[in-house]
Formats: structure tokens, sequence, C-alpha cells
């Protein structure tokens, strides 16, 4: 699944120890998210788009080919 | 990890056995494996205890290791390495039995194809289990 995590953090100017710090994560767990290793929870995943003010469809791309 | 009493009575007792194994086995009433064991006891014991002296006077060491603790990628990766660790341990085992068999020790061989059976059942008695909460 891709996202848009690093291209909305960095629009904002947040860095990845502020968004650790505010979702309760490690910055490698937002690092793993960004470069697409690592899938979120749904929680997690609707944290971060609340974050954001979005919708999580906004935030993560859902690939069918994946 | 929380600042809770648990914690530190745990540590203290993990101390106070190894502390009773060693002058047990020092007095000559236990033998040398009970010596060793006390040993790793007051190890454990006391690295539980520097840590949570740590945890509960460093105010950014004990944001670091809740995050560490709560953090969904390190419960993930905690549980894939188990998971790994149970298919290498089978795979093992498999190979011991039949090698210690062909090299002619039984006992060795007897003992894998054991552990190998009980992990098994744990793990079938486990998918039941989680079958059912899930």
């Amino acid at each position: 699944m891709k996202n848009r995590i690093e291209e909305i953090r960095k629009q904002r100017g947040i860095r990845q120890e502020e968004l650790a710090k505010l979702m309760g994560v490690s910055r490698q767990t937002i690092s793993s998210l960004e470069n697409g290793r690592y899938n979120p929870t749904i929680m997690l995943a609707h944290k971060i788009s609340a974050y954001f003010g979005m919708s999580i469809e906004e935030v993560f791309i859902f690939d069918e080919e994946e | 990890m929380k600042n809770n009493i648990g914690h530190w009575i745990l540590a203290f007792f993990w101390i106070l056995l190894g502390g009773i194994l060693w002058a047990l086995s020092f007095a000559g009433k236990l033998d040398n494996f009970w010596n060793g064991m006390s040993g790793g006891l007051i190890a454990v014991g006391v690295i539980r205890l520097v840590r949570l002296v740590k945890y509960s006077r460093d105010s950014e060491y004990r944001e670091k290791v809740d995050t560490e603790t709560r953090d969904e990628r390190n419960r993930f990766i905690s549980a894939r390495a188990w998971a790994w660790a149970g298919y290498i341990y089978v795979f093992a085992a498999a190979f011991g039995t039949i090698g210690f068999h062909i090299s002619g020790h039984e006992d060795l061989s007897f003992f894998c194809s054991i552990s190998m059976c009980a992990l098994l059942v744990f793990y079938y008695v486990s998918w039941l289990i989680l079958r059912k909460k899930y």
C-alpha cells in the first residue's frame, strides 16, 4: 500500500521525529511507513489521517495489485 | 515497562533467589549447575534494577522506553520474529532428529523429535485458541 505521508509531512514542515511523537510511535516507524516497507494498522492510519485533517483514502493509496 | 511495584519486587526476587542458590552451592548443598544459575539470576535482577532506576529518574529514557514498547511496528516485528524462530526451530529439530539418528546419538535424536512434536502441538493449540478469540 502506497501513501502520501512524506509528501504531506514535508508540505507542512513537520519532521519525522515530531510526527512520530504526536502519533506515539518511533521515528523508525514513520520512516518505514514513508518508504512503504511497513503498512500501518487501521488505528495508526486513522490517527495519521486525522492529524493531517484528511480522509484515509487521501493519505493511503490502496493498490489492488500488491 | 510501567513504573509499578511488581517490576521492583521481581527484580529483587531474582537477586534474592540467586543469592540463596549461590549461598547453598557455596556451602556444598547444591552442585555447580545451581552455582551458574545463581550468577545468571543475580545478573538478570541487577540489570532489571538498573533499568528500573533509570526509568524512574530519567524522563527522556522513560519516554523512549514507553514509545518503543507501544510502537506497533516493534510489536509486528516481534510477532514475525517469533514466527520465524518457530519455523527455524522445527526445521532444525527435524534435521537434528535424522542427523543424530544417523550418527548414533539416539538420545539427542529422541530429544529433537519430541521437542519438534511439542512445538507443533503448542502451535496447534495456540491456533485453536486464537481462532476462537478472533
